[in-house]
């Protein structure tokens, strides 16, 4: 279990999620404790007493996750409700504690994945393994951020009855939105097609990291598919795209293979877009310029449909169900080679390599920031 | 009728064969709160009478719905049906699917505790609050399906038992609304014992309301986003199109197809019966227990039989006939026997004797055990009591008698443990470790490796004897978590219960159980799995290597499994370990 400790460590750090490894702290417990720390706080030993798990991150969230964490629960709220899809279906809101009490943050973590305390940091748990307690952490940073953003410019144009953000709040966004840009373009991918399926798995494996790296997705969200004939190449549900050797299931399209049972819950999505445009590639990340600015505007209808300039924005939820965006998002690629799920993030399509549907992914959300930057600017906020 | 919010007073219909008497009471709400409904009341009464013999007039036989059953909460109306168990001598619950649970909510009663022994065979009916004792003088050997039949005008739900639990076959089933087994651990012959045929209920008079309907909708509408959300549940291959036959590509694929009783992983012929294959030759249309949106089991003009059953009766035997599986199946659902126990006996007796039985001569088998003639004179004990009568005990695939159903242990090491410390012997859904281990829910484990795992399964324990109490469906859990499950139950019934909470009480339950196992003699031995296991490799794949079990690392980590749990080093729990967790105790 060290060794889930040191890699979880790491990839906080990876990720942008902590700044260094005094940040976190990590604890697996199976009949012993595994930490990254010399010492086991009591109050740490108690929240394992007190819950039945088996895993337990304390972090501080790096500073401009920390600054809007500190923002939304400034006026001392005590949940967090975010307003991304993901967020939503997986960890439904956030309850906030002022002091790191240890019966009350049990209390909160006995009916939520993870929560924030003012002057403590984030505090997640997992019963199956660390890698639930670092995926819950990585969503509440993303699912912070992107209410923090949306809410300020919905509220100022007085969309979705958001509030109207106040002057300290405008301050503060206006003084973060620079450090909260998305990183320089560098598309670090081939523009040669994978033709064996080595090739293939490496393409994937290739554009899985750079994803991440250009941090265009959190945690384990996000899908990546290649179309090779009657075959598909697709990450497994819950892999990270960071980690994806091991984690690509090789199906024919024609469904005559159950194996697909493991692989994304966006799987009828990819195979639709592939049914009716000549790609043979898909990435779908979690931009989160691109998210806040699909959700800017009033609620989208499941069967409506409108632009970020010229990019389609299609409402959907997750997975196959009867609002399932494999209802809506093919039809928006077939023209755009890209869209926008609402509260969701960015599918991107190209043929070849994964070199065209990076550079998409990654333009959109350039566009997507300058376009916040525009409308905040609009406002009279600059 | 609506309980006030909190109020958990259970509604008991106690009968005694015997004197066929019917008596109504309520069950000590302190009990309830601690034991909350389904397998958690069954062990705890279960309990009061740890040494009685599973077929004993005094045997209970208890059938309890969970507080969930009836409630807007998705996947949640499972009937939990506990007794011991005939073939391994153990606690032996068993959850089932259909409407008798629905059926028995609606008539007002929370659970039937079933004691002593009719003179004459009989049918129990229950028509809401209406008890009536019908003999009946059908012949012994009648299908199963002409007293489904019988009932068909009832208009309400019915748990039965067929030739088998009358020819002593010592893994008889019950089965419910002519589909839904209660197969695992023979309490069919429990319920045979008690010269019970059936139970018939009906019930209308009464329904459950939420004490907080609009968090009752919010926990809904969370259940099933997460539903839609799980690949395993709703995708292309998902169980809710495929039903659980999704599996069979998948269990070849990853090498952990128990084939030729366990002495191979990997079965050539497996798509013979993959759930492609059924969908072109039966096009089965689905089929749900009251109020699922999964619909899980397919129908086709037969039955179309689980993962278990169609990669028991298939690789187990190195049969590739899908025919003779479906036959195979149907024969098991007529005469109402464990179709795991009765694949897993026939690989068996097969090995010892050097043969295959596959195609026509598996169903014959079948037939004879069925007709307990022939080798079903044999074959009807289970594979540990053959393999021992024939001199060859290491061949039963066992653990506490109980045979392993379909995934071998040398492919995912967390369920080799689980089958291990299970509480009924050699059971997949006492933790059901595939879901994390193969299925990647709620996160991907390392299927061959020990590390973390003597934890998890033990907190996976826990959290099954929860869905398990409430109603729930394992299934259900491929999406949601108990995170919402446990909002829902708030929800309905008014009790502040949060995830810990429960996995407290579930903590409690199965450490109650593993107690009456300690009382009932067994010890650390009965955790371990057949040697095979540990000294044969496994069907190696591309990129996979299937070795033997490290059975020095299996210990290490049944050693750290009972500090966990609390148990002694010889897997036996005292009193005092039991008082420790009681959360009466605790509140």
């Amino acid at each position: 279990m060290q060794e889930q400790v040191e890699k979880y460590l790491s990839k906080l750090i990876r990720h942008g999620l902590v700044q260094g490894p005094d940040d976190a702290a990590l604890y697996g417990l199976d009949d012993e404790l595994y930490t990254n720390r010399h010492t086991v706080a009591p109050e740490v030993r108690a929240l394992f007493d007190l819950l039945n798990i088996n895993s337990l991150i304390i972090a501080r969230p790096e500073p401009l996750h920390w600054s809007i964490m500190g923002d939304l629960i400034r006026d001392d709220p005590s949940l967090i409700c975010p307003c991304d899809c993901e967020s939503l279906t997986f960890i439904h809101d956030i309850p906030v504690l002022r002091t790191f009490d240890v019966e009350a943050a049990a209390r909160a973590l006995s009916g939520r994945k993870g929560l924030i305390i003012a002057d403590t940091g984030i505090i997640t748990t997992g019963t199956v393994s660390l890698e639930q307690a670092f995926i819950s952490l990585s969503s509440i940073c993303f699912a912070t951020f992107v209410k923090y953003f949306a809410d300020v410019l919905n509220g100022l144009y007085g969309f979705a009855a958001t509030p109207k953000p106040g002057t300290a709040r405008l301050d503060a966004a206006r003084r973060i939105l620079a450090p909260a840009a998305p990183a320089a373009f560098y598309n670090p991918l081939s523009r040669e097609t994978p033709g064996t399926e080595a090739e293939i798995i490496q393409a994937m494996d290739a554009a899985g990291k750079a994803i991440v790296s250009a941090h265009l997705v959190d945690s384990f969200f996000g899908n990546i598919s290649c179309r090779k004939g009657d075959l598909i190449y697709i990450s497994q549900t819950g892999s990270s795209l960071d980690e994806l050797p091991g984690c690509i299931d090789c199906i024919p399209i024609d469904g005559s293979s159950t194996c697909d049972l493991t692989s994304s819950s966006e799987l009828l999505a990819h195979l639709k877009t592939y049914e009716i445009t000549d790609d043979s590639a898909i990435l779908h990340g979690h931009p989160r310029f691109s998210v806040i600015m699909s959700m800017f505007g009033e609620p989208l209808g499941f069967t409506e449909t409108r632009h970020i300039e010229d990019i389609p924005v299609v409402a959907g939820e997750v997975g196959a169900g009867r609002h399932g965006l494999m209802h809506t998002l093919p039809a928006a690629m077939a023209g755009h080679h890209a869209a926008v799920v609402y509260g969701h993030g960015t599918f991107a399509s190209c043929s070849g390599s994964f070199h065209g549907a990076f550079e998409r992914l990654s333009s959109i959300e350039h566009q997507c920031f300058d376009a916040y930057r525009s409308a905040l600017e609009k406002a009279g906020v600059s | 009728m609506q309980k006030k919010r909190g109020d958990f007073t259970l509604s008991a219909l106690s009968i005694d064969l015997s004197t066929r008497d019917a008596v109504r009471s309520t069950i000590d709400p302190e009990a309830g709160k601690t034991f909350l409904g389904g397998r958690g009341i069954g062990t705890w009464l279960l309990s009061s009478r740890p040494m009685v013999d599973a077929l004993s007039e005094d045997a209970p036989l208890i059938l309890s719905t969970g507080p969930l059953t009836g409630s807007r909460i998705p996947a949640s109306s499972r009937m939990m049906i506990s007794a011991f168990s005939p073939l391994t001598g153990t606690i032996g619950s068993c959850s089932v699917g259909g409407s008798l649970a629905i059926q028995m909510k609606r008539a007002g009663f929370d659970l039937i505790i079933i004691t002593g022994r009719s003179r004459l065979r009989l049918i129990l009916e229950i028509d809401n609050a209406r008890v009536r004792f019908v003999d009946e003088d059908m012949p012994v050997d009648l299908p199963l399906s002409s007293v489904f039949d019988a009932y068909r005008s009832f208009r309400g739900s019915v748990a039965a038992v067929g030739p088998a639990a009358f020819s002593d076959c010592t893994y008889a089933s019950i089965m419910v609304d002519g589909s839904f087994a209660c197969g695992r651990g023979g309490l069919g012959s429990v319920m045979a014992s008690k010269n019970l045929r059936a139970i018939a209920i009906r019930g209308s008079e009464h329904t459950v309301m939420a004490c907080d309907p609009d968090g009752e909708e919010t926990a809904r509408a969370d259940i099933i986003r997460l539903f839609d959300a799980s690949p395993a549940i709703m995708g292309r291959s998902g169980i809710s199109l495929c039903g659980t036959a999704a599996l069979v590509d998948l269990m070849a694929a990853r090498r952990m197809m128990p084939t030729a009783n366990f002495r191979r992983t990997y079965f050539e012929d497996y798509r013979a019966f993959s759930a492609g294959r059924i969908r072109e030759e039966q096009g089965p249309r689905q089929h749900a227990c009251h109020g699922c949106p999964i619909a899980c089991k397919k129908k086709a003009h037969s039955e179309i039989p689980e993962y278990e059953t169609l990669s028991h009766f298939g690789a187990l035997n190195e049969n590739a006939d899908l025919a003779a599986i479906i036959e195979a199946n149907r024969l098991c659902n007529e005469a109402g026997m464990d179709t795991v126990t009765a694949a897993a006996s026939i690989a068996c007796l097969a090995e010892i004797r050097g043969l295959r039985y596959t195609g026509t001569t598996l169903v014959d088998k079948v037939r004879e055990i069925a007709g307990a003639r022939g080798d079903g004179e044999l074959l009807r004990l289970g594979s540990a009591v053959l393999a021992r009568e024939l001199g060859a005990p290491e061949k039963s695939m066992s653990v506490k008698s109980l045979e392993l159903p379909a995934y071998d242990p040398r492919g995912v090491y967390g369920m080799a443990l689980a089958y291990g410390t299970s509480t009924r012997g050699a059971c997949h859904l006492r933790a059901y470790p595939i879901a994390h281990e193969i299925l990647r829910k709620p996160v991907a484990t390392d299927r061959f490796s020990f590390s973390g795992k003597a934890r998890i399964i033990k907190i996976a324990e826990d959290l099954n004897a929860v869905i398990d109490s409430i109603g729930g469906c394992k299934f259900a859990f491929l999406g949601a978590t108990l995170e919402e499950y446990a909002k829902g139950l708030a929800a309905v019934t008014g009790l502040a219960y949060d995830t810990h909470d429960l996995l407290r009480l579930g903590d409690h339950i199965y450490t109650l159980e593993r107690y009456i196992n300690t009382l009932r003699g067994f010890r650390r031995t009965d955790d371990l799995l057949p040697e095979r296991f540990f000294t044969e490799p496994g069907t190696h794949g591309p990129g996979i290597e299937v070795r033997p079990i490290d059975k020095t690392a299996f210990e290490a980590t049944l050693d750290r499994y009972y500090k966990i749990r609390g148990c002694n080093e010889d897997g036996t729990v005292t009193a005092e370990r039991l008082r420790e967790l009681n959360p009466c105790r605790n509140r």
